[in-house]
């Protein structure tokens, strides 16, 4: 009990965790957000009819899906956005939500796929216009299909971010890192920093199922 | 889809059962496997030819050890003490510091033959005027006493049960400021205390040549994995860099990427290899 003190708690250890978590959280958050958007652009691009735009979607998708994130935050860093003066956070946001935007479009567009057709030619014929259509009867299902996929994909999100530390980012693994190096325990540590991250999985599983229990209420309300 | 299918689980078998392996293998498996921290440009592989050639001048047994990098200083000592590496290769003061920390740590006292490395900082080429200036720094450190004070109070004189001392980086209104990348993976010498601030020998030492630079000194967190690329692509202005020369077969930049400039050296110290002893199952 006294080896785990002195690891996360002493000398305001703790308060370095949260930094770092915090870091982390910030990193996935601004991530999942623009790659949300930015997914959805391009799963609109990938399903439209104008060929170049299906194949700029489809090209991109290939490309950012194939690479590992890791290099892609190195290249960006050291390589591309290297001059631009930016903020490591800020490219390290960049990365990754373009690395979330192509899972989202694939994401988008599976559940886009699995939707019946025939409702929406039913909303259509009922006079309900090509917007309400797609509000009204396309997007909830979309949601609703599309969420637990979602899901693993904000947990993965989160998970990719633990290799910012190599583009001079001080986040929630590097902190871990930096204990284990400092008190020269790395099992305790290790496991420390993996039941922060489990938590952290858990709340984003908690954060789904209670939205999903909402809209079955809502649901079952109307 | 069967064919597929078939087709892979035929390659994975392949490699399974170690096709291509060749006669290195059995080499490999007798060497013992030591954990080092990845080195600026050397790889695992010519750092083992290196060693190899040691031994053949030398007529020393060093070569029976077999090079594995690791990016930080937390993943090789969880490699150690899961038994992945046999020893980990770090210096006196850090293997003083490690025994301090944890008694299951244990210095190997079997060497045949002894490296002192140098420490000193990596920089870019074309900062001429930068290497001129840390050159001159150290030069007046050394001569002055500074070095050796810094070296007694951050390295020799530390508790055996603490942390060295807390160190205050300068700040110069309006004046340039140095980027140096730290790994945090070397304590005494290169560490980040609980606060979350990096600390030791190095920032001590950085802290003064600030001082006598006149110059701000920002010090980023980094991966040891990534000096490299932080330093060439001018995300960092200096990292520290530590190389073991070896007369001709390991000379003083070995291990220097092209376009990188080395500063005279400000500590040396001795290269040792630490195991891992785990408590015995009752």
């Amino acid at each position: 009990m006294e080896l785990i003190y002195s690891i996360f708690i002493k000398d305001g250890g703790w308060l370095t965790i949260l930094k770092g978590l915090q870091v982390t959280l910030e990193i996935s958050v601004l991530s999942l957000l623009f790659g949300t958007l930015l997914g959805s652009l391009l799963c609109f691009l990938r399903v439209s009819k104008f060929t170049p735009l299906k194949i700029f979607a489809q090209v991109y998708i290939a490309i950012i899906r194939g690479s590992p994130v890791l290099m892609l935050l190195m290249l960006l860093f050291y390589g591309v956005l290297a001059r631009a003066g930016m903020p490591p956070v800020a490219v390290a946001v960049i990365t990754f939500s373009l690395h979330t935007a192509a899972h989202v479009a694939e994401l988008l567009r599976a559940s886009l796929m699995a939707l019946d057709k025939g409702q929406v030619e039913a909303a259509r014929t009922l006079g309900f216009s090509k917007w309400q259509a797609f509000k009204l009867v396309t997007f909830p299902q979309i949601c609703r299909i599309a969420k637990p996929v979602y899901q693993s994909t904000v947990v993965n999100l989160i998970q990719w971010t633990s290799v910012v530390g190599y583009v001079t980012i001080t986040d929630l693994t590097r902190v871990i890192n930096n204990i284990a190096s400092r008190t020269m325990q790395p099992m305790i540590t290790i496991t420390g920093g993996l039941l922060i991250y489990l938590a952290i999985s858990w709340l984003v599983h908690v954060i789904f199922n209670w939205s999903e229990r909402k809209s079955q209420l809502r649901q079952a309300d109307s | 889809m069967k064919k597929i299918f078939a087709l892979l689980m035929t390659f994975a078998l392949i490699l399974m059962t170690g096709c291509g392996g060749g006669d290195n293998k059995s080499v490999d498996t007798n060497k013992v496997k030591l954990g080092m921290i990845t080195r600026l440009n050397v790889s695992e592989e010519n750092f083992e030819k290196f060693v190899e050639q040691v031994e053949q001048t030398f007529n020393v047994t060093i070569a029976s050890h077999k090079p594995v990098f690791f990016d930080n200083l937390n993943s090789m000592l969880a490699a150690l003490q899961a038994g992945q590496v046999a020893e980990i290769s770090t210096y006196t003061s850090v293997a003083r510091y490690m025994i301090a920390k944890d008694p299951h740590y244990f210095v190997l006292k079997d060497h045949s033959l002894e490296f002192i490395d140098s420490f000193c900082f990596a920089l870019r080429e074309d900062d001429t005027e930068l290497k001129d200036s840390l050159n001159m720094v150290i030069k007046e450190m050394q001569d002055d006493g500074t070095l050796g004070k810094l070296a007694k109070e951050y390295i020799t004189d530390i508790k055996t049960d603490g942390e060295p001392p807390a160190v205050e980086l300068p700040h110069f209104d309006s004046a340039q400021t140095i980027k140096v990348a730290v790994t945090g993976d070397l304590p005494p010498l290169d560490y980040v205390s609980a606060d979350g601030k990096p600390a030791g020998f190095n920032t001590a030492v950085l802290a003064e040549i600030g001082k006598r630079m006149l110059k701000n000194i920002e010090l980023v967190n980094i991966d040891s994995g990534a000096r490299a690329a932080a330093l060439t692509s001018k995300q960092a202005d200096v990292v520290f860099w530590a190389i073991v020369p070896v007369s001709e077969i390991i000379p003083a930049d070995s291990d220097k990427p092209a376009g990188i400039a080395l500063t005279n050296p400000y500590y040396k110290d001795k290269i040792v290899h630490v195991g891992f002893k785990a408590d015995e199952k009752k």
